[in-house]
């Protein structure tokens, strides 16, 4: 019995894989059970099993609420309204923003990025990334290279992604107008020094944009003690939401052009989007059930604290990169240590392509993982992986360390079976 | 238990005195009469009318009325800031209550609105039927007690009920009582 059934009380049993079930210590708070369809370690591209809190606020809402946030002066749109002021509430409070306004809600990390970069870049301005970021960043970031005739500089990161803030600083020019980086790499779970990268930008005056898709909810983030100015982060990942949520934190006296120009609400004189947040970059009506829900994943990770989850999933990869290490013919990515990387972690078997390895593990063992080039084809160049692609691992808050040791397990065979 | 437990947005509507933001009338989860006389002790450059009771005091550009039963707020950036502001405004009426052993309540008004803010919730016709040559001419007499809100006509015409309304909560606050069927 681990530690997590102690904590859960009462596990919920599903015949024939009692065990397993048993050590997921789900206790009735998960919504599904993970015996039903193996072991899910793609965790880095969306979190499952979800709460069972965030089931019942989706349809809580759908059920008995349904009105549309700010549009109506009856009850249930009010309710709706504040259902939607919650979630924005523990956001605020998850990641360090005493200005409940300044979080914007979006459909994805992806749009948040793109409201803040092409909301910010205009013509002629110069903008400082790293060579480890998901396409989510690098494709805005080209876009505004061709139409607007922005200019890109890329910061190397080494062969484990790990970067050098030196190395951005470096790259600062006069007409430098934004800095943006991730906070973790999606392939190989790197940590970036975003505190270090946040004072180069406050020194120079450059706002610094932070892709926090893989580390909102498993890693403390703390936005206004490190004085971050834009934050994007993702509903459905660490934060435990359905997918079709996600957030843009915008520091106060930093003005973007919004994505999207439309309908807001009470302030339907104005002819222009209005200029206060958040309903100046929400236009159309919100996904309020989607947002119920990320209130109540969000609140949940707030029951259970980030340390905790950080410690456990830290706990599961020492076991995993322990384990790996045991195995001759695995050529693992990444820094393969826990205080320096998040619960992802991709490699390759020699000698058998990646997507043979994740489609094995499916098939003879039932574990769910992602092969490929994780929409980080800079990652991969970085890492040197971009024809071969790699197996990724990403470990979540509901996995269990016979999750891990199966997984091991089974790599080994592929491994063996390979030669 | 908290003295306050909630407080629940009833109706909100864009402002009549600047329709780029709200206004809105919540309600309190429990009457607050005996919490005003000490909030008005704690609130700087509160107004509060004994005889109402109502407490009026501004947020920053927000300017918050507190009735026993209701609680309305006017120039709110939006809903979010609605919530956000009543959020802090409970936290305040708790904190307050939780001290009033050590709070000596104040039933006197503190504070007067300027002739600037009256300005902002007259229809600002400049008509002149009151007398005054302006609306901003006409608040600053109402203020020096040589006008009274039923000399401005237009602020009682029909299309006008909304702004009437928020006028007589501000003008409330040193003593002039809302007119019957407002």
């Amino acid at each position: 019995m681990t530690d997590s059934t102690e904590r859960w009380g009462k596990p919920v049993c599903v015949p024939g894989d009692e065990d397993r079930d048993q050590e997921r210590g789900s206790g009735g708070c998960l919504a599904g059970s993970m015996a039903d369809v193996g072991i899910y370690m793609d965790n880095a591209a969306s979190s499952f099993p979800k709460p069972e809190a965030v089931i019942e606020a989706m349809a809580d809402f759908l059920r008995n609420v349904g009105g549309s946030s700010g549009r109506g002066a009856y009850r249930k749109a009010l309710e709706a309204d504040k259902i939607v002021f919650r979630a924005r509430q523990a956001v605020a409070r998850l990641l360090g923003v005493a200005d409940v306004s300044r979080v914007v809600f979006t459909a994805n990390a992806t749009e948040s990025l793109n409201l803040a970069i092409k909301g910010l870049l205009s013509p002629g301005d110069h903008v400082v990334t790293t060579s480890m970021e998901h396409n989510a960043v690098w494709r805005p970031l080209k876009a505004v290279e061709r139409r607007r005739g922005v200019t890109i500089s890329q910061a190397s990161c080494a062969h484990d992604g790990t970067l050098d803030p030196a190395d951005i600083e470096a790259l600062l020019r006069p007409n430098t107008r934004l800095i943006v980086m991730t906070h973790a790499s999606n392939v190989t779970g790197t940590l970036m020094p975003v505190a270090e990268a946040a004072a180069i930008a406050r020194a120079r005056g450059i706002p610094l944009l932070v892709d926090c898709a893989q580390t909102a909810g498993v890693h403390p983030i703390d936005i206004e003690r490190l004085g971050l100015d834009l934050v994007a982060f993702t509903g459905h990942k660490g934060l435990m939401g359905p997918t079709g949520t996600g957030g843009l934190y915008v520091r106060g006296g930093l003005d973007l052009v919004p994505l999207k120009d439309g309908g807001t609400g009470g302030d339907s004189m104005l002819e222009h989007q209005p200029e206060w947040l958040p309903d100046r970059f929400e236009a159309g009506t919100l996904n309020v059930c989607g947002i119920a829900g990320l209130g109540a994943g969000v609140r949940f990770v707030l029951e259970e604290g980030v340390e905790r989850i950080r410690e456990k999933e830290a706990g599961l990869l020492r076991r995993l990169l322990d384990g790996l290490s045991e195995i001759p013919g695995l050529e693992v990515y990444g820094p393969r240590d826990p205080a320096r990387q998040v619960a992802v972690v991709s490699l390759n078997v020699r000698g058998v392509p990646a997507e043979e390895v994740a489609s094995r593990l499916d098939r003879e063992y039932g574990i769910m993982v992602r092969a490929g080039l994780h929409c980080a084809p800079c990652a991969h160049r970085t890492i040197g992986t971009i024809q071969r692609g790699a197996v990724r691992i990403s470990l979540g808050y509901f996995n269990t360390e016979g999750d891990v040791d199966r997984c091991v397990e089974a790599l080994a065979g592929i491994a063996r079976a390979a030669g | 238990m908290p003295f306050l437990e909630d407080i629940a947005i009833a109706f909100i509507e864009p402002c009549v005195a600047d329709p780029g933001r709200v206004r809105l009338y919540a309600e309190p989860s429990r009457d607050l009469a005996e919490v005003l006389p000490y909030l008005n002790a704690v609130v700087n450059h509160a107004a509060y009318n004994k005889d109402g009771p109502s407490l009026t005091f501004m947020k920053e550009f927000r300017l918050i009325t507190i009735y026993p039963r209701r609680i309305t707020m006017s120039k709110a950036q939006n809903t979010t800031d609605a919530w956000q502001v009543l959020d802090w405004l409970k936290d305040l009426i708790n904190d307050t209550y939780d001290r009033r052993g050590s709070i000596t309540p104040v039933h006197g008004v503190r504070w007067r609105p300027t002739a600037l803010q009256i300005y902002e919730w007259l229809p600002r016709t400049n008509c002149k039927a009151c007398g005054e040559p302006t609306c901003l001419a006409f608040a600053v007499k109402l203020l020096l007690g040589e006008r009274t809100p039923q000399e401005c006509e237009p602020l009682f015409l029909p299309e006008h009920a909304s702004l009437r309304r928020a006028f007589f909560e501000i003008v409330a606050a040193f003593g002039y009582p809302a007119p019957p069927g407002r």
